[in-house]
């Protein structure tokens, strides 16, 4: 099917992280305000599990985001936005006609893709991450405009590796999936939304009854550390040390692990709601980053001397701990607090 | 764009592009900066790289002496285990870890292979024989 040439006229915006930045601009396309942080502090984009049966890229499975698509779903849930997701196609064809059709109405519209054979990537983050998203704007002869929030500009794409993309396999394989919003309401609740947006949060960090996902698997993780030169030898240890340290600073976290942008997300969001609470929890989390990029820091001298360690990792284990208890007493102090 | 001299990277494609970063200042503000990466998050990618390398070669080596078929050397290329091989091929597991062994690939139908050449982007002749 072809169809004629069209261009949304579309704003980019670098963000930190691809999902909430997608979303938000995406909101932003309809001529609403909503900045990257509350995308995501609305859409619960805050999480921890750590699967050590597991393994992504040779080293025990952690992340410090929720699942794809849940920033998204959420957000747009809880503010009361008419969006529409598609969650699999049957096939290749099916879906790139979708969204073929979905440009020629005019609506931007989000996909879900792997990043090992995105071509305009940057090299280095060239792994088989599948949790990626971008937002497609615009079709020109065999290419299709691009906005992926990780880069400064938009980029281009061709009919081939788009669909490819899209139909990544391995973990979380994409089959196509697509997002967009249908229309938004006049008035939207914005309190209310940050509200259960963040106690969502809350019940996820503390309050899910199994050991490894949340501020538990964070402490499960910390006593593993201490474990690892013993059980793998110090060439294993720092390499599973470096999957904690990429999945937190690199692939556009934004840094720490997500834990600024949601820091902003409550710094926002007191300052919006006047919330002295808030502003305090938003206090310490910016300090517990602070800590994460300390842990990263001294982390990565082990990783530049991998068979002589220069810290020990106890207590890099110490440090995991402390900074678990320090989101411990974040969470403990939003549970209680509702705007 | 910045002059970007941070020499931690190995390959000269890495490194190029500004990504947003965000911190916290002491004055109790978050702020945004479009940067390059710092030095240790340089060195954990690298690392990673590294690694991957080390099992690229490694694979060569084995392919190169008759202990393993090209397939455990495309594999470590494309950065795949038998798992996701498996998956993204559609063969299973099983076939495929007994497929790295010379003996079992030599006798392999034109139809397997062609999803071999399929999962990894790649014709038949360049799935037999290595760079």
């Amino acid at each position: 099917m072809a169809i004629k040439d069209i261009v949304i006229d579309y704003k980019h915006r670098q963000a930190g992280h691809c999902e909430s930045g997608a979303t938000s601009n995406l909101f932003n396309f309809y001529g609403l305000d909503l900045s990257e942080p509350m995308a995501f502090g609305t859409g619960c984009g805050i999480y921890f599990s750590y699967l050590p049966f597991l393994k992504l890229m040779f080293a025990p499975m952690m992340s410090f985001r929720n699942f794809p698509n849940t920033v998204f779903h959420r957000s747009m849930k809880y503010l009361g936005v008419d969006a529409t997701v598609i969650k699999k196609f049957n096939d290749k064809k099916e879906s790139m006609d979708a969204l073929d059709r979905n440009l020629e109405k005019g609506i931007p519209t989000g996909v879900q893709v792997g990043v090992f054979n995105l071509t305009f990537f940057p090299p280095e983050y060239r792994q088989h991450y599948n949790m990626h998203n971008m937002v497609i704007f615009g079709k020109e002869g065999n290419n299709y405009h691009v906005s992926d929030t990780v880069m400064e500009d938009p980029q281009i794409l061709s009919y081939e590796d788009l669909a490819r993309v899209r139909w990544a396999k391995g973990a979380f394989a994409p089959k196509g999936k697509m997002y967009w919003i249908n229309n938004i309401p006049t008035e939207i609740d914005y309190r209310s939304a940050a509200n259960q947006g963040m106690h969502k949060s809350v019940y996820e960090m503390i309050k899910v009854p199994f050991w490894l996902i949340g501020i538990k698997g964070m402490r499960v993780m910390a006593r593993d550390i201490r474990k690892w030169p013993k059980k793998h030898g110090n060439e294993k240890a720092s390499f599973y040390l470096g999957q904690i340290l990429r999945m937190a600073e690199d692939f556009g976290t934004g840094g720490a692990g997500f834990r600024y942008i949601y820091g902003a997300f409550l710094k926002e969001s007191g300052e919006k709601f006047n919330n002295d609470e808030m502003l305090k929890a938003a206090d310490l989390m910016g300090k517990t980053a602070n800590r994460w990029r300390d842990f990263t820091y001294i982390g990565a001298r082990n990783c530049k001397n991998r068979a002589k360690p220069e810290e020990d990792y106890g207590m890099l284990g110490d440090m995991m701990m402390e900074i678990a208890e320090g989101e411990f007493k974040v969470f403990k102090m939003l549970d209680k607090i509702t705007i | 764009m910045e002059e970007n001299n941070n020499k931690v990277y190995k390959d000269e494609r890495y490194g190029k592009y500004r990504e947003m970063l965000y911190y916290y200042n002491e004055d109790g503000n978050f702020e945004k900066k479009v940067e390059f990466h710092g030095e240790p998050d340089r060195v954990i990618l690298q690392q990673a790289w590294d690694f991957f390398n080390e099992r690229k070669e490694e694979a060569r080596q084995k392919v190169l002496s008759g202990k393993a078929s090209p397939i455990a050397y495309h594999m470590e290329k494309d950065l795949l285990d038998p798992m996701n091989l498996g998956m993204a091929a559609g063969i299973k597991i099983w076939n495929v870890k007994r497929h790295l062994k010379p003996g079992p690939f030599k006798r392999l139908s034109e139809k397997t292979l062609q999803k071999y050449a399929d999962a990894f982007n790649i014709t038949i002749e360049e799935l037999k024989k290595v760079e």
